[in-house]
């Protein structure tokens, strides 16, 4: 499945779908509990990451609000 | 970290919540005494800037031994993030200026701590926000004192040096049903007496200066966020860009990315370490004052030189059923009792041996302090009043030494008085 994952090109597995909750497991994205994720232009709730799948093409942006600036 | 939550039990929670292997296996947070912190490339630096990849930048914004700190502090609150401050003080500052404009009202218990109610009454009132006082124990008057520029209500758990009980449980349903945040300074009943997403709060401050430290040997403060108010509502309209973005970590956000950032009361690191230290014995320590100030209580009670005795603890005080109910049957380290006057009250502190003559509560040492000479002296009468503050009165931190031991220094100060 290819993706955009933070705006960069990025190949995952090779299941045709996956929920977010194992996208970032499987993205080893860091403090899942802080994350934000965006799903093509649109903020996910989080209740709903594991009801909700990604697929080919699909645009996924992870956002944290703890380091950084604005 | 909600796997351990569910997993482990509080006191396990107070020791393992939040932490991660150390360096070389260390199971201590490490010490991260840095500034700044560099990063391999550009595009790196500049993905954490945007919030895509998690990173430290400055420490003024977040530092991994603080970030430690913070995420023991959410788990015991049972909240969805926190932030370490430089003291209580700052951590009551930026939480209440990250909600708060220009123009708005801030409904507060009449009791509160001499330095919060200076803030309130006025240093906000500097930059037109306006504090309406009100007696936290009067349900009636609160839901009375909402209006429509009400953008907060601000209460402590226990007063200090009041030690009025408010319940909090009710007055979080009275600030929900008007669709307002309730802030609660839980500063001295700790996560060890109740979780602040228990108390139905949204925001929780502790002063880890106090029990948190436990030592007396740094200062600072946190903001835990429950993570559960709807800021989307019309009353907040300077929320809607982190309610859209951040969703139910809305108030974090926007504290930590512009109030808590611009106003930069940060966390020392080293102080941060010293409270995940302290915090690890927190529990024990907290049964002890409890148990200990419980025994001072009953023997001040007794004793024939002492005119009244404040201890929520004692059940024939005013906040004794509420207490029960709401802190698990446990009352606190913190009594008050007066004595003939003003100078006996003196001649009482200055008699004692043992115990501390100091401005602080929370020390594993009992601390004393004549607070209407001190802590709350310029305050006027009637504001004294309003806060429990009397002439004759001297306020204990009950500290976890022998209990024999400090009832034998009270007991000869008092007989020399």
């Amino acid at each position: 499945m290819n993706l955009t994952v933070n705006g960069k090109p990025a190949t995952i597995g090779d299941k045709d779908t996956l929920s977010i909750t194992e996208l970032l497991a499987e993205l080893k994205v860091e403090t899942p509990e802080y994350v934000t994720v965006e799903l093509n232009g649109d903020i996910l709730e989080r209740e709903s990451f594991a009801t909700t799948q990604v697929k080919d093409g699909d645009a996924v942006e992870f956002l944290y609000f703890m380091g950084g600036g604005r | 970290m909600a796997e351990q939550t569910n997993r482990y039990r509080f006191n396990t929670l107070l020791i393992h919540g939040g932490l991660t292997a150390g360096p070389a296996g260390a199971t201590t947070v490490p010490i991260v005494q840095s500034s700044s912190f560099a990063h391999e490339t550009a595009e790196e630096l500049e993905d954490i800037f945007r919030g895509r990849m998690v990173g430290q930048v400055y420490t003024r914004i977040g530092n991994p031994t603080t970030e430690a700190l913070e995420k023991r502090l959410a788990v015991l609150d049972g909240g969805a993030a926190a932030i370490a401050t430089a003291s209580g003080m700052a951590a009551i500052t930026t939480a209440v200026m990250t909600i708060v404009r220009s123009g708005d009202e801030i409904l507060a218990s009449s009791s509160l701590f001499g330095g919060t109610f200076s803030l309130f009454r006025d240093t906000l009132a500097n930059f037109g926000i306006v504090a309406r006082f009100v007696d936290p124990i009067d349900l009636q008057s609160i839901s009375d004192c909402i209006n429509d520029k009400t953008r907060l209500i601000f209460v402590e758990t226990i007063g200090n040096p009041k030690l009025d009980v408010p319940d909090i449980p009710a007055i979080a349903a009275i600030a929900h049903k008007a669709g307002i945040p309730f802030m609660v300074d839980a500063t001295v009943t700790t996560p060890c007496l109740a979780r602040g997403i228990e108390l139905g709060a949204d925001i929780v401050i502790h002063s880890t200066s106090k029990f948190i430290n436990g030592t007396g040997s740094a200062i600072g403060g946190a903001i835990v966020d429950m993570g559960v108010f709807d800021w989307s509502s019309s009353k907040f309209p300077h929320f809607a860009p982190f309610v859209n973005k951040y969703r139910s970590f809305a108030f974090t956000a926007r504290a930590r990315k512009l109030i808590h950032k611009d106003f930069g009361a940060c966390a020392a690191p080293m102080n941060s370490f010293l409270f995940t230290e302290g915090i690890e014995t927190l529990g024990l320590r907290m049964e002890r004052h409890c148990f200990n100030a419980l025994e001072l209580a009953r023997f001040l009670c007794v004793h024939n030189k002492v005119a009244w005795v404040n201890y929520p603890g004692l059940e024939e005080n005013a906040g004794h059923a509420t207490a029960k109910r709401v802190y698990n049957n446990k009352f606190g380290g913190i009594l008050t009792f007066g004595l003939a006057d003003r100078d006996t009250a003196f001649r009482f502190i200055n008699g004692l041996q043992l115990a501390k003559n100091l401005a602080n509560i929370g020390d594993a040492k009992t601390l004393v302090i004549h607070p209407a000479s001190t802590i709350c002296a310029d305050f006027g009468a009637e504001e004294k009043e309003l806060m429990g503050v009397r002439e004759e009165m001297v306020r204990v931190s009950v500290g976890i030494e022998a209990i024999e031991d400090i009832i034998e220094d009270f007991r000869q100060a008092l007989e020399n008085i």
